[in-house]
């Protein structure tokens, strides 16, 4: 396999849309590889062996990276064929590749691992895997794809529901249809898609695209019932009832916020409620939509993961100065280390070793100030690998109009308070055994509901997982019932 | 607009009633609404497809048939458009719930249940209820004359209904005139206190009035509940949008609530966080009423 040639060191750049210009608009910033560039990328990997490859066994799903960067290679001369190709390899793994190569933490996963990461740079397969994803979709390649594989369903008898339509849902959703099996999706919100929808931003992951993804279930025959809150419009028991086995993916939604002195001061949004706001509800549009926004002169976003980076660049886009300020130092942040770089570059500031302490309200009740304790790192390093870190005894109390706490969310607590028997740990997520079943037998659950906050990757890894098990479940259940039982 | 979010149930508007000033009962379908539906829960409505999601309370519903009735109160801009645009046959786009907990069903014995304008639609399913588990309720609304809703169905429901209605003095200000429903209705809460000797008060308003109603009924030292009424998003526990200080902890209305202890709830708070978008949703209904006022011509 090994022939001879220039190792080339360094990646080829993605187009960028220009800070100044972007920090005005919420369209996508990075603007992705044609497939010229794509291929002058895909040259550089070394084609580790399959059974070998890091970024194989980096990636949580288990793409074959070598053997879809292959197919651009081999296919040089006809790129619809070799998106085709390298799509389908995708897809192995990963229906969502539009979402993932666009926003996985590919510094910790398959690029972190890169046989190249040790030479000069990673093999940027993030962005490759967004490319196929996307030229796939404008040139209506992975319709097409589709189209080979829905012919050859068996329709199954057994009726499955769905608790949840975020990336978790909505892939064991597809997979279970892909197997015949009759799919009904429930969405609390009016929307399905989850964090994808009302969480990240337009700039980083434009609608378009689960909206497209959305149309494919469609097609695969998966109903997704909106406006649905299992344990208030119907409960997992009746669920239980009705349908033959049940997937509980309804993430970890509710925002955790410090109990500190002025917390529930005006122009103090939990993350959830700010993205929303403008995500889901487009408030940045009002008042040609109806929801409103108020974002002040001063923002400042606290928390340093990809939910505070995602705010602080709302809001920046919303006219306001914005400081992040984060309890624990700068290599503790936990963002993807795109996201940093695009905050940076867009004029975001950032505050470390600061902890909220108290909010300061003018007499309207709105909030001015933020006072914080000044926090120093020890050498120890807690159960994450992380300095600990204690407070100082020093405060600093810096101006600002509008404040968002993006500290992490929790599972919500209404599918365990109406679900008798379901096994919760004491942070609220769903107990699972190795097959992702509850304590509830044929009642299955994954993404953020059983790992708190995760990522998009591990959320779908989960819901191909779980339709895998619910099939093997049903499967041997039917085995042991005989006939008449059944009916 | 995803097709999947239409295909499977459609939101339509079976009647459409104008049953007193800037009030709009709608008859809707939404079957899967009703079949959890009890007393004390409200559903969260969006009607337009660049419209924001507002929180409305089913008055009545029919499990059978699948229907629940929503009264709107003409209030900012959403209201507005609702109450305008939406005819019968048409539909809306969202309606998601139950959301919130049931109202206490509890034997408290004698009850006044009070509604401060469109508080009584609130107020009709939960004072409807208690009287049929046994105990004895009196309601009372306050609101302008022209603005009395539900009285026959209230008088059929409950032991005794009073409606109060405050005539409109079109020589003041709008805040004036509200201001003159805040007192008289402090002045017959006052009175029926006196008289009735109630176990249980509880209020359903504008949270102004909230505050201004469990005054009195604290000189008295009258157990008393709210439900309480913030802005809200998604009703689902997920933004916090709905916080509100009760018994000194942060709790999310939507989720934790609506009902809560009176005399625990910081009354101020609420009242300031209920105003933090006052100016937008003025610009809202300016703009709204321009639109209007254009395509009349
Ligand atoms: C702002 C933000 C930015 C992020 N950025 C990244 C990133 O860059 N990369 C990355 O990998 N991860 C990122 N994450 C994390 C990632 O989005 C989540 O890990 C992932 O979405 C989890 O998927 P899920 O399907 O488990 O849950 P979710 O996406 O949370 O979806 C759950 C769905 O269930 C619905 N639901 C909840 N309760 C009920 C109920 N009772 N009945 C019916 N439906 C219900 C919800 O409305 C929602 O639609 C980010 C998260 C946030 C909030
Ligand atoms: C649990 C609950 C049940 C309710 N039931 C009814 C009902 O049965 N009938 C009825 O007419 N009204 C009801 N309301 C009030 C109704 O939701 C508001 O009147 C409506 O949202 C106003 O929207 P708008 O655009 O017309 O007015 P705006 O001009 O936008 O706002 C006017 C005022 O309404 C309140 N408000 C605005 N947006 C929201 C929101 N998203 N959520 C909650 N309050 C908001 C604010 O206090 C605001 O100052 C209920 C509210 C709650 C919380
Ligand atoms: S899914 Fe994520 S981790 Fe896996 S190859 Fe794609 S970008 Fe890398
Ligand atoms: S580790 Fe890097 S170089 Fe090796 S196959 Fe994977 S992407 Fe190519
Ligand atoms: S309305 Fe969002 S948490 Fe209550």
């Amino acid at each position: 396999m090994m022939t001879k040639r220039k190792l080339i060191k360094n990646r080829v750049p993605t187009p960028e849309r220009p800070a100044y210009e972007r920090i005005k608009s919420f369209e996508e910033v990075n603007l992705g590889y044609d497939f010229d560039l794509a291929l002058m990328e895909a040259e550089r990997c070394l084609q580790c062996p399959e059974d070998y490859a890091p970024c194989i066994k980096g990636c949580p799903v288990n793409i074959n990276i070598p053997g879809f960067l292959a197919k651009l290679k081999e296919h040089r001369d006809n790129p619809y064929l070799a998106v085709k190709e390298a799509l389908r390899i995708i897809w192995a793994c990963n229906s969502l590749p539009a979402i993932t190569g666009r926003v996985c933490p590919q510094e910790d996963q398959c690029e972190g691992v890169c046989v190249m990461g040790k030479i000069g740079d990673a093999i940027n397969i993030g962005k490759l895997e967004r490319f196929i994803a996307d030229y796939a979709r404008e040139k209506g390649i992975d319709d097409e794809l589709l189209m080979e594989i829905i012919p050859k369903i068996e329709n199954k008898e057994q009726k499955i529901a769905v608790v949840g339509a975020g990336p978790a849902g909505l892939t064991c959703a597809a997979e279970l249809a892909k197997m015949g099996y009759n799919v009904t999706v429930f969405e609390a919100l009016h929307y399905p898609g989850g964090v994808l929808v009302y969480g990240i931003p337009e700039f980083r992951l434009p609608k378009e695209i689960v909206k497209k993804e959305l149309k494919k279930l469609e097609l695969l025959g998966v109903e997704i019932k909106t406006d649905h809150i299992v344990g208030r419009t119907v409960t997992i028991p009746e669920l239980i009832e009705e349908y033959d086995a049940v997937f509980i993916s309804t993430g970890a939604g509710t925002p955790k916020l410090p109990e500190v002195p002025g917390i529930n001061l005006n122009g103090i949004y939990s993350a959830n409620e700010f993205l929303t706001r403008v995500n889901l509800m487009k408030a940045y549009k009002f008042p040609e939509y109806d929801t409103p926004i108020k974002v002040g002169k001063k923002t400042i976003v606290i928390g340093a993961g990809n939910t505070a980076m995602d705010a602080a660049r709302t809001a920046l886009r919303l006219g306001s100065e914005v400081t992040i300020a984060y309890r624990r130092g700068e290599e503790d942040m936990t963002a993807r280390i795109e996201e940093i770089e695009h905050a940076k570059e867009e004029g975001v500031k950032f505050m470390f070793f600061v902890n909220p302490i108290e909010f300061i309200g003018d007499e309207e009740g709105n909030v001015k100030a933020v006072k914080f304790m000044k926090m120093k790192p020890l050498d120890e390093k807690d159960s994450r690998g992380k300095r600990k870190i204690v407070p100082t005894g020093e405060t600093i109390t810096v101006e600002a109009d509008t404040v968002v706490i993006a500290i992490g969310q929790v599972p919500n607590k209404i599918i365990w308070k109406t679900t008798p028997g379901l096994k919760v740990a004491e942070n609220g997520t769903i107990v699972v055994d190795e097959k992702l079943m509850t304590s509830i037998p044929g009642v299955f659950a994954g993404g953020d509901a059983i790992r708190g906050e995760a990522t998009v990757i591990l959320a779908m890894g989960d819901g191909r997982k779980a339709a895998k098990a619910i099939h093997e479940y049903l499967q041997l259940r039917d085995k042991f019932i005989s006939p008449n039982e059944k009916s | 607009m995803s097709t999947c979010t239409e295909v499977f149930i459609v939101y339509k508007i079976l009647e459409r009633k104008e049953i007193a000033m800037r009030n709009v009962w709608f008859k809707v379908h939404a079957p899967h609404v009703v079949k959890m539906l009890q007393p004390g829960q409200f559903v969260i409505v969006r009607a337009f497809e660049n419209g924001e999601r507002i929180p409305l309370t089913p008055v009545m519903w029919d499990k059978e048939e699948g229907w629940i009735g929503l009264i709107v109160f003409t209030r900012g801009k959403t209201t507005m458009q609702m109450n305008t645009e939406l005819k019968e046959g048409d539909y809306f786009l969202n309606i998601a719930g139950p959301l919130g907990n049931p109202a206490p069903m509890r034997k408290y014995g004698k009850i006044l249940a009070i509604g401060l304008y469109t508080g009584i639609v609130e107020v009709f399913p939960i004072a409807k209820a208690w009287q049929e588990i046994g105990n004895k309720v009196h309601t009372l609304q306050v609101t302008f004359e022209p603005m009395i809703i539900l009285k026959d169905e209230l008088e059929k429901a409950v032991s005794k209904h009073t409606a109060v209605g405050v005539p409109i003095d079109s020589e003041k200000s709008f805040p004036e005139n509200m201001k003159n429903v805040t007192a008289r209705a402090r002045e017959v809460v006052r009175a029926m206190i006196k008289e009735l000797k109630p176990d249980l008060v509880f209020m359903v308003g504008p949270v102004g009035d909230q505050k201004a109603i469990f005054k009195v009924v604290k000189e008295f030292n009258v157990p008393m509940l709210v439900d309480l009424h913030p802005i809200m998003v998604d009703g689902t526990g997920m933004c916090g949008a709905c916080r509100v200080t009760v018994g000194g902890k942060v709790r999310f209305a939507c989720v934790d609530g609506p009902t809560f202890n009176a005399y625990e709830v910081d009354f101020d708070e609420l009242i300031k966080r209920s105003g933090y978008y006052r100016d937008l949703e003025m610009r809202a209904m300016q703009e709204y009423m321009q639109k209007l006022q254009g395509g009349a011509q």
